[in-house]
């Protein structure tokens, strides 16, 4: 990590015969792993630290009366350890033979079954018989802990790892440990589902079979599945993961232990649950062209000629200006440079990646890294903060606050962490906020108002301190396809090109009838932009829209030409998280037949157009460069990614602001039907003082009416964080799309109907 | 050719022997319409078993698949609703699927199984044109739900069955009952025999 410790924080001493030196403070069973002699553990975790609870960890110590416990004995100068030998092999049996007293041996039947700590050390160092006769206790088993959980009581050993995860990682709280004695049990706290955006990673930290997912319960053992390390696209933080495929279905993921630069070692649900929309039946398996308002299917080679006629005629009628390529968030850097490279060959510069609400994704060269981040002093968000955006970099923000971090929101419209936070209404109260000592700040933008962050950059970088910034977006690969080159003012690697038409241009272009083809690359502006009915006006008026594709989402409804894409676990490439890190995706499946990448598809575009593109030794190089490439001289909140920003309407009504939820938002969560259940509700949240004027209570039902449409049947919720004069609804679901209705716009809440009115009709 | 010619006495000893055979016990059996019985542990088809109540003996748990050095077992498992359980226990054998010309008749899969649910039997006529009927699934290889054999484990009071190791622990310890013993099985084919033969 930093420089070399000094030699007077080493401690030198023996384990099993080998001498060695280690930091002061360390645990013995972290020193073990220096000599590789492995120290049985259960309650202990690297991440978690010591519990002391198991009691497996036994070593011997010279010099101590007792066997002492190797996870929570730091070790001194001169000690002697013995991890092996027949005083601890003898303690060892007996803690495991204690730990199988009510532990049922359903192995056959338990999904941990051969992947199991307990299987393993009982195997190991268990005596492999028990002196205790009597019949073992009897717990409820699959009981049903949440959305995403199940627990079987009978099978825990209680080492309260998952409570420790709850209490220290996530900071959520809600697990405990119910009862005493043989009746522990884990349970919620209030007694309500189990439910927060990490829950799975307990699953994981359970070192027998009592939390299991719901989505892999009795599917396969663990000896069945073929496994790949790949990273997740899902957000912008791309965790490394490990995908477990079987008879070509994704059955679980599993996190990357010891990626620490950017999981650190967790998986959000989102990205660890969302992965049935793979093998969903709903997805397009052949290209769909639309003919008299109805989609027939057709051929490759017909599709690729068909589009690459619309293009020939667009060029030859009125030149490139009438062409333009959306997309890249979504696509691996290598797919994103090649279509951004065969666009600029064809002289198309209207490219743009920003498709939703976005703007920005390169927080230029005062960018941090991930680990910078939980060493910040304090944390700043502007706009929405990462909870829902960017689930597994709010773990580290959690992680700094943890350690002493200030946690400042600007002009928050979200509900409250479960973490020590400070609200304030502008910048200036931000800076003021932040305690003089603090010497590394954090600043965090979701990419959209660059005017804000701007302003907010300009009144935090002081004379003396390091201001890092982070941009939490809402596209997997958004830092990405900037760096490939898929905007329209920036080459591949931030080089300055041509200006084009950015996607605001493209839009008004379209709707003023001069756009003759569009083609969007796995992106979905009709549900995730904005303004949404302009932009479904815009995509409507132009002349030949293609959409590449998982699913028949919003926009590819609208398209002349729809292809069907592999999704991120159907192909390898390379992508760029928020922190800069680039990071290799590798394919986990082959995609369904008769279904090509995105990289594929732009080759097939440009054969037919018959466009030299480079082999592909030439585009890793290309991307290679590009991804490395800083972006010198972009500023964070730079201008030229600076939207024509939409003032707010004024007038009676609520101001509309819509926030992002981690299980809403594209066709790979709305086509998953294993993770249905964590899907939000459409909901409006209210601020406390219009919910008393207008008479509504959280849980009643209201539809919100603007001047573009109708949100129907949503869910309230009085929230007290909310300004006075806003409602606040969630963006990108599909049943009630929120960009419906402009954002910032004026609208007014009809059709109040009570909870307990409906309880009783 | 004379010498040959004139041999008769060799002709005569050669027809002797032939003559001879007409009356020792033949060894040929008229298979099919009679057939031979086998060493009491021949590894012949699978066979799926039950429970005397009904229950599916397999739990799906793939022991038997990761004990196949012929990778010919396919299970997939699933989970037994509380209400309606397939087998005792949480898990079941959704799809439970053999090729038999994979296998090797080893009879691992009978030593891995830890609630005695597959058994090889003595049938080894599986003869057909197309190699696809050979995957064996689970509606051919289940006995019929009336031919089931032995008590389930016992019922706790959370309705889960005691340890399965229990069952282990019995099949390594004592001679476990396996619903036909080797007398049993010759009864059996004595029987299939003088149907035929009749």
């Amino acid at each position: 990590m930093s420089s070399a410790p000094a030699t007077s924080d080493l401690v030198t001493l023996t384990i099993d015969g080998v001498p060695l030196q280690v930091r002061k403070g360390t645990l013995l069973v972290e020193a073990a792993k220096l000599v590789k002699q492995e120290i049985p553990v259960y309650c202990y975790h690297t991440k978690l630290g010591p519990a002391g609870l198991c009691r497996v960890c036994l070593v011997e110590v010279e010099g101590m009366p007792k066997l002492q416990i190797g996870c929570n004995t730091p070790v001194a100068e001169g000690m002697v350890v013995r991890t092996r030998g027949e005083s601890v092999e003898k303690g060892r049996a007996m803690v495991l033979e204690l730990l199988l007293v009510n532990h049922p041996l359903d192995c056959p039947i338990c999904d941990k079954g051969g992947e199991c700590d307990l299987q393993d050390y009982a195997m190991a160092y268990g005596r492999g018989s028990s002196d205790l006769a009597d019949p073992k206790s009897s717990k409820p088993k699959a009981v049903d802990l949440g959305p995403t959980i199940v627990l079987d009581e009978e099978r825990c050993v209680v080492c309260q790892r998952c409570v420790r995860f709850d209490d220290l990682i996530a900071g959520e709280r809600q697990l405990v440990l119910k009862d005493r004695g043989h009746r522990d049990m884990i349970a919620t706290a209030t007694g309500d589902p189990y439910r927060h955006n990490f829950t799975g990673n307990v699953t994981e930290l359970c070192p027998v079979g009592a939390l299991t997912s719901k989505t892999y319960r009795f599917k396969s053992r663990p000896w069945d599945l073929h496994r790949t390390e790949t990273s997740c696209t899902q957000c912008s933080v791309g965790c490394r993961m490990n995908v477990d495929v079987r008879n070509g279905t994704v059955l679980r993921t599993m996190s990357v232990e010891g990626d620490d630069a950017v999981s650190d070692w967790w998986l959000c649900d989102r990205g660890r649950y969302n992965v049935g929309y793979i093998d969903a039946p709903e997805r397009i398996k052949q290209p769909l062209l639309r003919r008299d308002g109805t989609f027939m299917q057709i051929g490759w080679e017909d599709a690729f000629a068909i589009w690459a006629k619309a293009i020939r005629s667009a060029l030859a009628a009125r030149g490139p200006e009438s062409i333009a390529a959306l997309g890249g968030g979504r696509l691996t850097n290598e797919e994103a440079y090649l279509l951004a490279r065969s666009m600029r060959a064809l002289g198309v510069k209207n490219i743009d990646w920003r498709t939703g609400r976005q703007r920005q994704a390169t927080p230029g060269s005062s960018g941090g890294t991930l680990l910078d981040l939980e060493r910040a002093g304090a944390i700043v968000t502007i706009g929405e903060s990462p909870a829902q955006l960017a689930p597994v970099m709010d773990l580290r923000v959690r992680k700094a606050v943890r350690h002493g971090a200030r946690f400042i929101r600007v002009a928050s419209h979200e509900a409250a962490p479960t973490m020590p936070h400070l609200d304030v209404a502008d910048v200036a109260a931000a800076a003021a906020a932040i305690p003089a000592n603090v010497t590394r700040v954090a600043l965090l933008w979701d990419g959209v108002d660059s005017a804000l962050a701007r302003a907010a950059f300009a009144a935090l970088d002081r004379e003396g301190r390091t201001l890092l910034t982070y941009i939490s977006g809402e596209q997997g690969n958004a830092r990405g396809a900037e760096a490939m080159g898929m905007l329209p003012f920036s080459g591949p690697g931030y080089h300055i090109a041509d200006t084009g038409r950015d996607f605001e241009g493209i839009c008004a272009d379209a709707l003023a009838g001069k756009l003759d083809v569009l083609a969007i690359f796995g992106a979905n502006p009709a549900l995730n932009a904005a303004d949404g009915a302009r932009v479904r006006d815009a995509l409507q008026a132009v002349g030949f829209l293609v959409v590449t594709e998982l699913f028949m989402t919003e926009t590819a409804k609208l398209a002349s030409l729809v292809l069907p894409a592999a999704g991120a676990f159907e192909k390898s490439g390379s992508v760029v998280n928020l922190a800069g890190d680039v990071l290799p995706t590798a394919a986990a499946l082959a995609p369904p037949d008769g279904v090509l990448s995105d990289f594929e598809i732009v080759t097939g575009l440009a054969r037919a157009l018959e466009i030299e593109l480079p082999d592909t030794e030439e585009i890793e190089r290309a991307t290679i460069a590009a991804a490395a490439a800083l972006p010198v001289g972009i500023a964070f909140g730079d201008d030229r990614f600076a939207g024509t920003a939409k003032e707010s309407e004024l007038g009676d009504g609520l101001l509309l602001r819509v926030t992002h939820h981690a299980f809403a938002g594209g066709g790979t969560i709305a086509n998953d039907e294993r993770i249905a259940a964590l899907r939000p509700l459409p909901e409006a949240a209210f601020a406390r003082a219009d919910a008393e004027r207008l008479g509504i209570r959280t849980g009643d039902y209201v539809d919100l009416v603007g001047s573009g449409g109708t949100l129907h049947d949503l869910l309230a919720e009085v929230r007290d964080s909310l300004a006075p004069g806003e409602v606040v609804a969630i963006a990108g679901l599909s049943d009630a799309a929120a960009n419906a209705l402009a954002e910032r716009s004026r609208v007014r809440v009809e059709k109040i109907r009570h909870a307990d009115a409906l309880v009783e009709a | 050719m004379r010498k040959h010619l004139f041999n008769v006495g060799a002709i005569l000893q050669g027809f002797g022997i032939t003559f001879k055979y007409m009356f020792v016990k033949r060894p040929t059996i008229e298979y099919p319409s009679i057939k031979k019985q086998h060493a009491p542990r021949f590894h012949g088809l699978h066979e799926l078993r039950r429970y005397a109540d009904g229950k599916e003996r397999c739990i799906g748990c793939e022991l038997c698949s990761s004990a196949c050095p012929a990778n010919a077992i396919t299970v997939i498992g699933a989970e037994n609703a509380p209400d309606a359980r397939v087998s005792p226990g949480e898990r079941h054998a959704a799809s439970y699927e053999i090729d038999e010309l994979r296998c090797i008749f080893c009879g691992l899969c009978e030593e891995a199984c830890p609630t005695d649910a597959i058994v090889l039997t003595p049938r080894f006529e599986m003869a057909d044109y197309r190699r696809g009927a050979f995957v064996y699934s689970k509606d051919r290889l289940l006995v019929p739900s009336d031919a089931g054999v032995g008590t389930p484990p016992d019922e706790r009071p959370n309705g889960i069955p005691a340890d399965l190791g229990r069952v282990a622990e019995v099949k390594s310890t004592t001679n476990v009952d396996r619903g036909y013993s080797a007398t049993h099985r010759g009864e059996v084919l004595k029987t299939e025999r003088k149907g035929l033969a009749g």
